[in-house]
């Protein structure tokens, strides 16, 4: 799908944008990333190392969507049943729908091995849980609840939540989840768009479970390909991601609820909704670009206007994030951090020894290759968004090279912002 | 017994400085067990010093040039103790700081060896040409130490700066006792041979102002200050610690060993003066620190607002007042001493002291969280906020001197709100806020470098909850030196109300 480049500067005069050399590469068929085997390498141990705690989030979130529900008082919701670790991938093991990564289906031996002992030592799963030695499904939900509160950002899925079909579905599985408990109808009835948003909330765990079961095998398939030396270059990373972005389009994002045995459709699959458009470009924009002031990092004066008043404005994601601050608390990526740190190749952590404080502050280090490598699934995305709407970069036309041009600057324009660290990831140095 | 305390930092400065084929290393080492040992007999003298004897203890006496009524002739009271055991802390402090790969090593330590001798000397001495033998001692070494491992180019000019005014201190002083003992017909420069009371008042007066003057550019007061800023920016942090936190100190000491003590009947006289004084010092301190962009020069700045504090004691001399003034001398060396430690740190490690420049120190991967955590701190205990020692000693001061003088010791409380200012402008820059990512690559500060902060906080918080350990050595000598003012007092009051009874 995507095909082998040429130099468009031959055709069309070179870009006057800020980020004209990014440009250029993108229209080369490169990723927003420098190709230099140190970003590869960053890269690729990432992926590795949140593919691990990415196997946990898509099991618990499915599990919290489907068995958790409503659950007034969730204290175990973190706690996976033997069954949602068994589960297998649809992209991953012999029974796959398209088996993407080689590996087995159920969860990942280093992810089983981690639960048992956690950093610290084997004790009940409940100390291991107030410890936080575990892996930190708070990151999770802060991710889905940045793609419910960023409602409207294309798809058919979220305007789905609004419509009396839904509802209806939601309110039967309501009334089934809480049925000979007259305290929780009551408040069912008295206040029942209460009720609903939290099942919109429980379908966008379904929605973000759905999504990371692929994109686990996609990590875990990468990191196992560079191992193997088959992956050599961030733009072969690259393409391997939007080869596996087409290949899984199509993939049906639902949300089923099983209650005593039942299931109930609140999606029901026969939607149509598909993982590319309902799952994959929302949680981009609202995770990579939008999400929101990250508690602690920063104090923002709403009142002084330090907060855009329009949603969409928002530019507080991964790709806009200052790294420095992880390890304070309230930030969710520190959660996330943690849980990478845990999983980190060998390669990776002597890299990290040779730089900055060493491990003292393996933490940041890990969050920038984090921030190199989500710049180059947002490349991906990019470039699948262009192969999907625009035209080939081997284009023979010059207008359409120029339509191309146009689609990259102005995707590139969102880069403009001070606070955005495509600049600061152009360097080596910054780690 | 309190010979060792001056012997042994010269013995020791000559074996580091004079000893064949002496590594930098073991240079270190020598200069820091010798430190350590002075510590050790501190903590002795200590356990052997009766807190309810108001007069002068260990006592040694060993004729020297008596035709010039010098005598070697030693001893310790309240009011010396405690500054002896922050000189011996702060010595420790200052060996333990200094960089490991400081040049010349062997000159380095044996300096502040014969710094420590010759300030636990000016305590110690009870003879007046004793006190300023050992006052001018330590100037040599504190210009070099200042010319020599200073911070930038400027180190010449502040050093040769501090060398001619605390040049000219010590002849205001020497001029000052030579009259004493002359005018007073005493044949010996004893201390406790001086006696004032038999000069004509006017006398009195100018020789007890040259003192002032003299020891007020050593503390340094407002307006002979110029010298400081320079001084204490541009000497390297343990230096800088031990200018500010001893040598200053011996200009405080002085001037209530020799000011208040030796001039009971006048200093009634000038004290008003003395506390306006203390009180324009606090404000110009505390304003001046509050403009600053250096962090180094802020803590300077401070340091003067601080010492205005002690004179303010001194001057209203009643028992709390005293006893406040003695503790701001030892809360004030212990807590400046932190703050240029933890500013020294910064330096190293980040690269600068300007304010508009550092940023977000605290942050807990990168940034410098203990030291930041320490500089809070320091600050804290600076700004008086209770549990640590600087809250005693401001309290006592001010207590004391209200009774007083009221409206200095007003404008003094509100300067320790100033002192609150300025310290949360240094730390809200410094510590908080976010990290520059294209700068923020800082080296980790390691526990070695932390451990003199870290001691320093102990104390801090220790005499802070403990004010006791602060104050109980001095109760009793302050008593019996408020005793003789306030006799001197009231016999001048009576002298002035007899007249009107005869008419």
């Amino acid at each position: 799908m995507v095909q082998a480049p040429i130099n468009p500067a031959t055709k069309i005069p070179p870009s006057r944008h800020e980020f004209a050399e990014v440009i250029h590469r993108l229209e080369a068929g490169g990723a927003m990333l420098p190709d230099t085997p140190e970003n590869l390498m960053q890269i690729i141990g990432l992926y590795k190392a949140y593919a691990v705690p990415m196997d946990f989030y898509w099991r618990d979130l499915l599990y919290i969507a489907e068995r958790v529900f409503l659950n007034p008082l969730p204290f175990f919701k973190y706690f996976l049943p033997k069954e949602y670790l068994d589960l297998h991938n649809h992209y991953a093991g012999d029974d796959a729908d398209l088996r993407i990564w080689r590996g087995e289906a159920t969860a990942h031996p280093e992810l089983l091995a981690f639960m048992e002992k956690g950093e610290t030592f084997k004790m009940p799963k409940l100390l291991h849980h107030l410890w936080h030695d575990r892996i930190n499904m708070e990151f999770a939900e802060d991710l889905l609840r940045a793609m419910l509160w960023h409602r409207g950002m294309g798809g058919n899925f979220d305007p789905y939540l609004d419509t009396p079909e839904y509802k209806a579905a939601a309110d039967k599985a309501i009334k089934a989840y809480f049925q000979g408990n007259p305290v929780m109808l009551g408040l069912y009835k008295l206040f029942p768009e209460m009720f609903i948003e939290q099942v919109r909330q429980l379908s966008y765990y379904s929605n973000l479970g759905l999504f990371w079961e692929v994109m686990a095998p996609v990590f875990f398939e990468m990191s196992d390909l560079y191992d193997e030396g088959k992956i050599t270059t961030v733009p072969e990373a690259m393409n391997f991601l939007v080869n596996g972005i087409f290949a899984i389009a199509g993939r049906p994002i639902y949300h089923h609820v099983y209650i005593r045995g039942e299931m109930y459709e609140i999606i029901p699959k026969s939607k149509g909704f598909m993982w590319l458009y309902e799952a994959a470009l929302p949680y981009v924009e609202a995770v990579f670009y939008r999400t929101s002031p990250f508690r602690g990092t920063k104090s923002y004066n709403a009142q002084a206007k330090q907060v855009p008043d329009d949603q969409k404005d928002f530019h507080y994601g991964i790709l806009y994030a200052d790294v420095f601050p992880v390890g304070t608390a309230g930030i969710p990526p520190t959660l996330l951090m943690q849980d990478m740190l845990h999983f980190l190749p060998p390669y990776l952590v002597d890299y990290y020894h040779k730089h900055c404080r060493g491990e003292d502050d393996m933490l940041i280090q890990l969050g920038i290759s984090f921030q190199r490598s989500m710049y180059v699934v947002t490349s991906a995305v990019i470039q699948a968004l262009r192969t999907a709407l625009l035209y080939p970069l081997d284009d023979s036309n010059p207008k359409h090279l120029q339509a191309n041009r146009a689609f990259f600057e102005a995707q590139m324009d969102r880069f403009k912002r001070p606070e955005a660290r495509l600049r600061n990831i152009q360097s080596q140095n910054y780690r | 017994m309190l010979s060792a305390l001056i012997w042994l930092p010269v013995l020791g400065a000559a074996l580091v400085g004079f000893w064949p084929g002496l590594s930098a290393s073991r240079a270190r080492f020598l200069a820091l067990a010798v430190a350590s040992s002075l510590l050790v007999w501190t903590v002795v003298l200590f356990s052997q010093f009766d807190i309810s004897n108001p007069a002068i203890q260990f006592s040694e006496l060993f004729p020297w040039i008596e035709t010039l009524g010098l005598n070697y002739h030693l001893g310790v009271d309240g009011l010396s103790l405690p500054l002896l055991a922050l000189a011996g802390i702060l010595t420790w402090i200052a060996i333990y700081s200094s960089n490991e790969s400081v040049e010349r090593p062997r000159l380095y330590y044996a300096l502040i060896l014969s710094v420590n001798a010759g300030i636990v000397g000016g305590f110690l001495a009870q003879n007046l040409l004793l006190f300023i033998l050992f006052y001018e001692l330590e100037l040599i070494p504190f210009y070099l130490l200042i010319a020599i491992w200073g911070g930038t180019p400027q180190r010449g000019y502040a050093a040769m700066k501090f060398l001619i005014y605390t040049a000219v201190s010590g002849i205001l002083i020497l001029a000052a006792f030579l009259g004493l003992a002359w005018l007073s017909g005493s044949s010996t420069f004893d201390y406790k041979a001086i006696i004032t009371a038999g000069l004509p008042l006017t006398t009195q007066l100018i020789l007890l102002t040259m003192l002032l003057v003299g020891f007020g550019i050593k503390i340094p007061l407002v307006p002979l200050h110029t010298w400081l800023p320079d001084a204490y920016v541009e000497a390297s942090p343990p230096v800088a610690i031990l200018l500010g936190g001893i040598l200053a100190k011996l200009g405080t000491y002085g001037l209530v060993r020799f000011g208040l003590g030796l001039f009971p009947e006048t200093w009634a006289l000038v004290a008003p003066g003395l506390a306006i004084i203390g009180a324009i010092s606090a404000v110009y301190g505390a304003l001046t620190a509050i403009a600053q962009k250096d962090i180094k020069r802020m803590v300077a700045y401070s340091s003067i607002g601080h010492m205005g504090y002690v004179l303010l004691g001194a001057a209203a001399a009643t028992e709390i007042s005293l006893i406040g003034a003695v503790a701001q001398m030892v809360a004030h060396g212990l807590i400046l001493a932190i703050l240029f430690h933890l500013v020294g740190v910064i330096e190293t490690k980040v690269g600068t002291r300007e304010l508009d420049v550092l940023n977000g120190l605290m942050s807990p991967v990168r940034g410098l969280p203990l030291t930041s955590a320490l500089l809070v701190l320091g600050g804290m205990a600076s700004a008086g906020i209770p549990g640590m020692a600087g809250f005693v000693a401001e309290i006592l001061v001010l207590q004391g001197s209200y009774s007083v003088f009221p409206l200095p010791t007003l404008v003094c409380v509100v300067c320790t709100g100033l002192t609150a200012v300025y310290f949360v402008i240094l730390l809200n820059r410094t510590c908080f806020g976010k990290l520059d990512n294209n700068t923020a690559y800082y080296p980790k500060v390691k526990l070695p470098e932390e451990i003199p902060a870290l001691v320093l906080a102990v104390v801090i918080f220790f005499l802070g909850l403990q004010p006791t350990w602060l104050v109980r050595w001095s109760e009793s000598t302050v008593a019996a030196m408020v005793a003789t003012v306030q006799i001197d007092n009231e016999q001048q009051v009576a002298a002035v109300e007899a007249p009107a009874i005869e008419r």
